[in-house]
């Protein structure tokens, strides 16, 4: 069996429809309507049963989390065989990425039960294969900070948001589910922690590399600002669960600032584009 | 029967003009609609999918956000069912609000989301029953969402789901019942 798998030979079927964090930054289209940066009347984005589609929000961000769940058991199975026990990853590293792997089969089953119950078919949303991307480094530490630490993190802060969205709407199914997934997540956030600083003990150099891959990758999961703690975002910053999962404060906090950067960065880049856009359609009316 | 839309071609979105035009058209002729003038406005900055109708003396002009015609599995492609779906919706309200029965209806804007999702369940079961393909959990969700997860709520969708010619009053009723008994415990 081949090592280090490319993101475009994922299995799927006909039913689905990859597209690449290309695609997704192509689209010049944006939910917001302000164009400045810092402008004080901002929009609530915020998933919540108040917003007029939310159901629609929350369908599609189910099957963000199912093909997301698909792409986690992917990346941590490839974890697993992809370096030599011991020489390039120790062996309890291994066990929890195999632990982790059927921790993500479940959530799999999981989201399809609920997507069902949601009303959404398989493949019913194109997929966003930069969560798998993220986990083809060559480098077993970049792959912690970049899959458990970004990737697994965002996840909390998605299964929180749903949570909350399950609670207030009184779904019991989604509230419940989204809880114990979040329980899983919480657990392969602390691994990620964990593994970072103990493999990265004497090699500082390498624990910075990490962390600033993952910096990178935090970035690039905040969507152009979907995850943040300001309401234009559809998805919160889980700060509880992520103090459990290992962050300290110093940590979530820089995330905020790059996530709140994503969302300032998107708006300006919509703002322009929407005057460059005026300006064309007033020149050809001219 | 009158029919415009604006853009005709697209920059942001690959939509076609002439597509959104032919369903429309079979749409309006379908609910008896023909006589009337329609402007139909896509908004393609935004990937929302929010749509909006305003009847006029001599027209009625309906405005779209670009996802209220797109693709979910191909971003910024055009849906036919979707496209449909969502001209449907708003073609069935206009067309309550014009038969009577509805005089009393808030604004659009005015509408409760309980009253919105129950407006949508019974113009969703009339499309269905015209031949548009419909994801009936979807409008379950959605109708439960704002009414509660509860055996009353469900029973509240199948009674507008399979309804015609029901009354602004009557379809109020329905709806405050489901959210009212989905409160009371048993």
């Amino acid at each position: 069996m081949r090592k280090f798998f490319p993101v475009e030979d994922l299995a799927r079927d006909e039913r689905f429809n990859k597209i690449t964090m290309k695609d997704r930054l192509g689209d010049p289209r944006s939910v917001f309507t302000i164009g400045e940066p810092g402008d004080a009347k901002k929009a609530k984005f915020r998933l919540t049963p108040e917003r007029r589609d939310a159901s629609d929000g929350a369908r599609g961000l189910m099957h963000g989390i199912f093909v997301g769940e698909i792409q986690a058991l992917e990346g941590a199975g490839r974890t697993c065989w992809d370096f030599e026990t011991e020489v390039e990853a120790p062996f309890a590293l291994k066990l929890d990425m195999a632990r982790q792997c059927w921790d993500e089969a479940r959530h799999v089953e999981i989201s399809v039960k609920l997507s069902e119950w949601m009303g959404t078919e398989i493949g019913q949303y194109a997929e966003n294969t930069v969560l798998f991307e993220a986990a083809c480094s060559t480098d077993p530490v970049l792959r912690l900070a970049g899959v458990n630490r970004a990737l697994e993190g965002l996840a909390i802060d998605v299964f929180t948001t749903m949570k909350e969205f399950g609670d207030m709407a009184g779904d019991p199914y989604l509230e419940f589910c989204e809880d114990w997934m979040l329980a899983d997540e919480v657990t392969h956030v602390k691994m990620g922690s964990d593994w970072l600083r103990k493999v990265t003990e004497k090699d500082p150099e390498r624990r910075k590399k990490a962390l600033e891959f993952q910096g990178i990758v935090d970035k690039l999961f905040s969507y152009g600002g979907t995850r943040s703690e300001s309401d234009e975002s559809p998805i919160g910053l889980a700060r509880r669960f992520r103090e459990l999962a290992g962050f300290t404060d110093d940590e979530v906090d820089v995330i905020n600032e790059l996530s709140l950067q994503a969302l300032e960065e998107r708006k300006t880049a919509v703002g322009k584009l929407r005057d460059a856009d005026q300006f064309a359609q007033a020149a050809a009316g001219e | 029967m009158p029919i415009t839309v604006t853009p005709q071609t697209f920059a942001y979105v690959s939509f076609d003009a002439a597509t959104i035009e032919r369903i429309a058209r079979d749409l309006v002729a379908s609910l008896g609609m023909a006589e009337q003038t329609f402007n139909i406005s896509v908004d393609e900055t935004t990937p929302l999918a929010r749509t909006t109708i305003t009847l006029n003396d001599d027209s009625i002009d309906i405005r779209a956000d670009s996802g209220a015609f797109e693709d979910t599995r191909k971003p910024r492609q055009q849906s036919e069912v979707t496209t449909a779906t969502s001209l449907g919706r708003v073609l069935l309200r206009a067309r309550d609000r014009q038969s009577g029965g509805f005089g009393e209806a808030p604004r659009d804007g005015d509408l409760s989301l309980a009253q919105i999702a129950a407006w949508e369940t019974y113009s969703i079961g009339r499309l269905e029953k015209l031949g548009v393909p419909v994801n009936r959990q979807r409008w379950l969700y959605n109708f439960r969402n704002r009414h509660g997860f509860s055996d009353a709520s469900d029973g509240a969708f199948e009674q507008l789901w399979d309804s015609d010619g029901l009354t602004w009053g009557e379809l109020c009723a329905i709806s405050e019942r489901a959210i009212t008994a989905t409160r009371t415990p048993a």
